[in-house]
């Protein structure tokens, strides 16, 4: 029996006055990976940072549950503690902070949430060392200021750099193959598969087919216009890549 | 006028009488003047000041500050409090207190700034310290100078002359500071610095008076291969003003002002600073933050004048803000003016509010939302708090700052 992580009831929401998502379920269940392709603008990375609980949104109808807890109205910070991970398909730069003090704040606030002690240093420089080296990251990268002046495949290893660190129970990985050449794909991927676990699952979104080569899903939806209009296998990647959205959505090109 | 209400000070001597006579002729400076434009004197005209030299202060540790090593000298309400100051002599260190002193043992240091301020100072001096740095003494101690306002209404006119000798160094620390609940106090303080051929000077500057007011009019003037580093960090201050003139009189010279000023409720904290560029081939930089929080307000005034023949200048400006309400402000105005053409100058001004995208990627990250605000502030103040390298007056900044 498969355990469920992560449950989308009906969800709407919208920016200002623009609806966005109008209504989407999706069920995670520990364990496996399930890809949300789609067009431009069809909500993929609304969903992801609704997810995360930005509250930039505002969520109008439904509800989104974690390991059987509603969180529809939950902070980023504690969805982050209990267990969820955003990588950003564009990764903020946080001038004059180091990468490494804040990680070691993240890492011990949430220590304090669940009462525990902060992380001795020495324990957190031999993680970061360990982790860091899942992603190939570069060592000077690690000292310099969060994403400043990194290049785009450098801040997409960091982001799963700090996905490793972290270790969450739900990755969702938004456009993370976005600016990456090919062998940086391949390490980011690797990375990814490396903490894949039974215990785990991870959300891809993704506009191409090409990401899915190297982090296969379980599943694959597509979202078009703020639902979730099909679902199928790996297999449903391959079909999108060859015929296009428009097949799905009814567009016409001609 | 704050003149008729004073008593003439002891102290008043020397050329004093001639500073006088300028202050009686000098208006009391309004908005309509330039150097005013942005910061209100009305408060300050009317109030009744008056000279009180008690003592009410028991303890340093009652003050919060950061461990301190060399001299501690502390003046409470413009008089020296001997029971809080520790005092040694130190190799190579020539100093006196104005107030026991004969008039022809202190270095003469004539300001070239005149204005009302550091005219009303130099009528109505309450103590002057005065240093003198022996050529060639590398002075490792700091000279720690708290400078204490105890008393409501009480005006305070102190001063700093310093004297750096060819060749040596040292580091100045200065604390302002209101006491307790002390409201409507006034230091108006005045620094001299001379610092001659390949003698550096590293100047820091704390300021904490929540409710008083503070103006420092400070004179630099360089001299050949010398290097002044002055690092002003201005927590609050009904009023809060640093008037600096920096003359650069020498070619080879390095100078540098930074700043940090996070005036909030009711605060009003104004930076006014001026470097002169008369010699060729000499580099200055200025960095200056300002994070505005409630009604404070912030003001920076900066400018930098290359003069005719000063060429091959490097002068960097930059005055970075944060405004974390709707009702806090900050005017800011970086100056420039070039008179030389073989020079690399620059000078920026930026003001804006949290990002809100980087607090939202901090939290989902598992940062409080106090916690991702705090980091941003430390990232933004970062490049100017990392310029004083000791770690524990650093800790000290950022904490205060935080406090806020």
């Amino acid at each position: 029996m498969k355990e469920l992580l992560v449950e989308i009831k009906d969800l709407e929401c919208k920016i200002g006055d623009q609806e966005i998502l109008k209504g989407v379920n999706l069920k995670v269940n520990k364990g496996e990976v399930h890809a949300i392709m789609g067009p431009n603008g069809s909500g993929k990375s609304t969903l992801s940072s609704v997810l995360a609980g930005n509250d930039n949104y505002e969520i109008t109808e439904g509800s989104i549950s974690f390991l059987g807890e509603d969180i529809t109205e939950m902070s980023p910070e504690e969805r982050s503690w209990k267990g969820m991970f955003l990588a950003f398909q564009y990764p903020i730069e946080i001038p004059g902070v180091s990468n490494i003090n804040f990680l070691r704040t993240a890492l011990n606030e949430r220590n304090k949430f669940f009462g525990d002690d902060p992380i001795p240093a020495k324990d957190f420089l031999k993680m970061v060392a360990e982790k860091s080296g899942l992603v190939g990251l570069d060592n000077r990268l690690k000292n310099r200021s969060v994403n400043e002046g990194f290049s785009g495949g450098e801040k997409k290893r960091n982001e799963i750099f700090q996905m490793a660190m972290l270790n969450p129970k739900l990755s969702i990985l938004d456009e993370t193959d976005s600016g990456l050449d090919i062998d940086a794909l391949k390490t980011v991927a690797n990375g990814v598969n490396k903490l894949k676990s039974a215990e785990n699952a991870t959300i891809v979104i993704t506009h191409y087919q090409r990401l899915l080569d190297y982090i296969v899903p379980d599943f694959v939806h597509v979202l078009n216009d703020g639902k979730i209009i099909k679902s199928g296998d790996k297999n449903l990647a391959l079909e999108l890549e060859k015929k296009g959205y428009d097949w799905l959505t009814g567009n016409t090109t001609k | 006028m704050i003149t008729d209400k004073l008593i003439y000070s002891s102290l008043v001597r020397g050329d004093s009488n001639t500073s006088l006579d300028l202050l009686r002729k000098t208006p009391f400076p309004s908005r309509k003047d330039e150097q005013w434009k942005y910061s209100p004197l009305k408060k300050l005209k009317k109030l009744p000041f008056i000279n009180n030299s008690g003592f009410s202060v028991k303890s340093i540790s009652t003050l919060n500050l950061p461990k301190m090593n060399g001299l501690i000298l502390v003046l409470e309400n413009g008089r020296v409090n001997a029971n809080l100051s520790e005092f040694h002599k130190i190799n190579g260190i020539k100093l006196s207190f104005l107030s026991s002193s004969k008039e022809n043992d202190n270095p003469i240091i004539n300001s070239k700034k005149e204005n009302y301020f550091s005219l009303l100072n130099s009528s109505y001096l309450s103590e002057g310290i005065s240093i003198e740095v022996g050529s060639g003494f590398r002075v490792q101690e700091n000279i720690n100078i708290i400078n204490i306002v105890s008393s409501n209404d009480s005006l305070v006119n102190t001063k700093l002359d310093l004297i750096l000798s060819e060749n040596s160094s040292i580091h100045i620390r200065q604390y302002f500071l209101a006491h307790g609940k002390t409201t409507n106090g006034f230091i108006n303080h005045n620094n001299n610095f001379i610092v001659q051929n390949n003698a550096a000077l590293v100047l820091d500057k704390f300021q904490d008076l929540k409710n008083n007011f503070h103006i420092s009019n400070d004179f630099i003037e360089q001299e050949e291969s010398s290097k002044f580093i002055s690092n002003t960090f201005s927590m609050s201050g009904l009023l809060t003003r640093n008037d600096i003139l920096n003359n650069v009189n020498g070619e080879q010279c390095h100078s540098e002002l930074n700043g940090i000023f996070t005036p909030f409720k009711n605060d009003h904290i104004d930076n006014h600073t001026t470097i002169n560029h008369y010699f060729p081939n000499c580099k200055s930089y200025e960095n200056y933050k300002g994070i505005m929080k409630e009604n404070g307000v912030g003001v920076f005034n900066g400018k930098v004048i290359v003069h005719e023949n000063a060429q091959k200048i490097e002068a960097f400006q930059q005055n970075n803000n944060i405004l974390l309400n709707d009702e806090a402000s900050i005017y800011s105005k970086p100056e420039l003016e070039i008179y030389a053409d073989d020079v690399k100058c620059s000078h920026g001004s930026t003001t804006g509010q949290f990002d809100q995208e980087s607090i939202f990627y901090l939290r989902a990250r598992g940062l409080t939302l106090k916690k991702a605000k705090e980091l941003m502030i430390l990232g933004f103040i970062n490049e100017v708090i990392q310029k004083s390298e000791n770690s524990e007056y650093i800790d000290f900044i950022l904490e205060r700052v935080l406090e806020n």
